[in-house]
């Protein structure tokens, strides 16, 4: 009888999340806005008023009261005007430069500083060396003179 | 060795980056290619005449390219439902389609731009238009024609030739009338 119980509070519990779940996985205008571009003007869908603009925002806005997930929506923008409609290429083809050149410039600049970086301490140190070997015969004396005022 | 190396190294790498944002710049810019062969007396072949692209209706097929019309006289007109300047020319752009069919010489082809399906379709039952449409979904094959505002009308001849070009909206029949029959006689 405990056990029935359970079992029916677990199985009530269950149903009492599902539609809440479902309820998560909804998106906006707002949020799909920021992932895509105004295809005829070149700028994000979220900044643009322009009336190609209004369509595919009233066009993303059917889709979200239509229940369509993001990805769902995206697809279907993706379908209607290309993947230039979305504002992170997808990472294929020559698209894969969008991803791949700032991390190789990253990695390009690091790579200069671990070379340029130990070169740099070397000249460094050269250069105090040298301005020590340049002390002349008299300058030197005269330092000799002085430390040793100083330690008496 | 290693010294030479280096550089080598990086002077690649920062070419590299340059040539693709060279790449991407140039991708972006409008051509005028064709206005120029034109202007010095050419007549340049129409781009990407082999490119299939889904037909709206009236084409018989799921999709189809210029070369379909191989031939015949076309009047290539660029256009999207949500371009009010779209919808003030498309009588004429009707008159002209109905000229074509009567004299049998050819069709007007029309190239529905950065569009969504359902409403293009809506625009064409709208105005009552009678010719094939065809949809460039992301903008390349009207970027061929250095098309970027709307509308444009390309009339090419039966070799698919550019022979005429109105970058924006038409406003005079006689604009069409004229390079029709020139592109009938081509």
């Amino acid at each position: 009888m405990r056990r029935a119980a359970a079992v029916a509070a677990a199985l009530a519990l269950a149903l009492a999340a599902a539609p809440a779940a479902a309820v998560t996985q909804r998106t906006s205008l707002v949020a799909i806005e920021q992932q895509v571009m105004c295809v005829t003007c070149g700028i994000p869908l979220q900044e643009a008023d322009s009336v190609a603009a209004q369509q595919e925002k009233a066009y993303i806005q059917r889709l979200v009261s239509d229940g369509d997930s993001a990805s769902e929506i995206r697809a279907r923008l993706v379908a209607q005007y290309g993947v230039a409609v979305l504002a992170l290429p997808p990472d294929r083809g020559f698209n894969v430069a969008f991803y791949l050149v700032p991390i190789a410039a990253v990695l390009l600049a690091l790579a200069i500083v671990a070379l340029l970086l130990p070169r740099w301490r070397r000249n460094r140190s050269a250069s105090s060396a040298a301005g020590d070997a340049s002390l002349s015969a008299s300058d030197s004396a005269r330092l000799d003179a002085d430390l040793a005022r100083f330690d008496d | 060795m290693r010294r030479k190396l280096v550089p080598a190294i990086v002077v690649a790498a920062a070419a590299a980056a340059v040539a693709v944002l060279v790449y991407g710049l140039t991708q972006q810019g409008t051509s005028r290619a064709l206005d120029e062969a034109l202007a010095a007396g050419r007549r340049p072949a129409a781009p990407q005449t082999t490119r299939l692209m889904p037909a709206l209706d009236r084409v018989g097929r799921a999709q189809a390219s210029l070369a379909h019309w191989r031939g015949k006289v076309v009047v290539l007109n660029f256009w999207a439902s949500w371009c009010s300047t779209c919808t003030a020319e498309s009588a004429l752009i009707e008159h002209a389609e109905r000229q074509l069919a009567a004299s049998g010489d050819g069709t007007v082809v029309g190239i529905d731009y950065k569009d969504l399906s359902s409403d293009a379709q809506q625009f064409i039952g709208a105005h009552s238009l009678s010719y094939p449409n065809l949809r460039d979904i992301d903008g390349s094959f009207a970027a061929a024609y250095g098309t970027d505002a709307l509308p444009e009308t390309f009339v090419l001849n039966r070799l698919l030739e550019v022979i005429a070009i109105s970058r924006g909206e038409i406003t005079q029949q006689s604009w069409l009338t004229h390079w029709i029959d020139a592109a009938a006689r081509a």
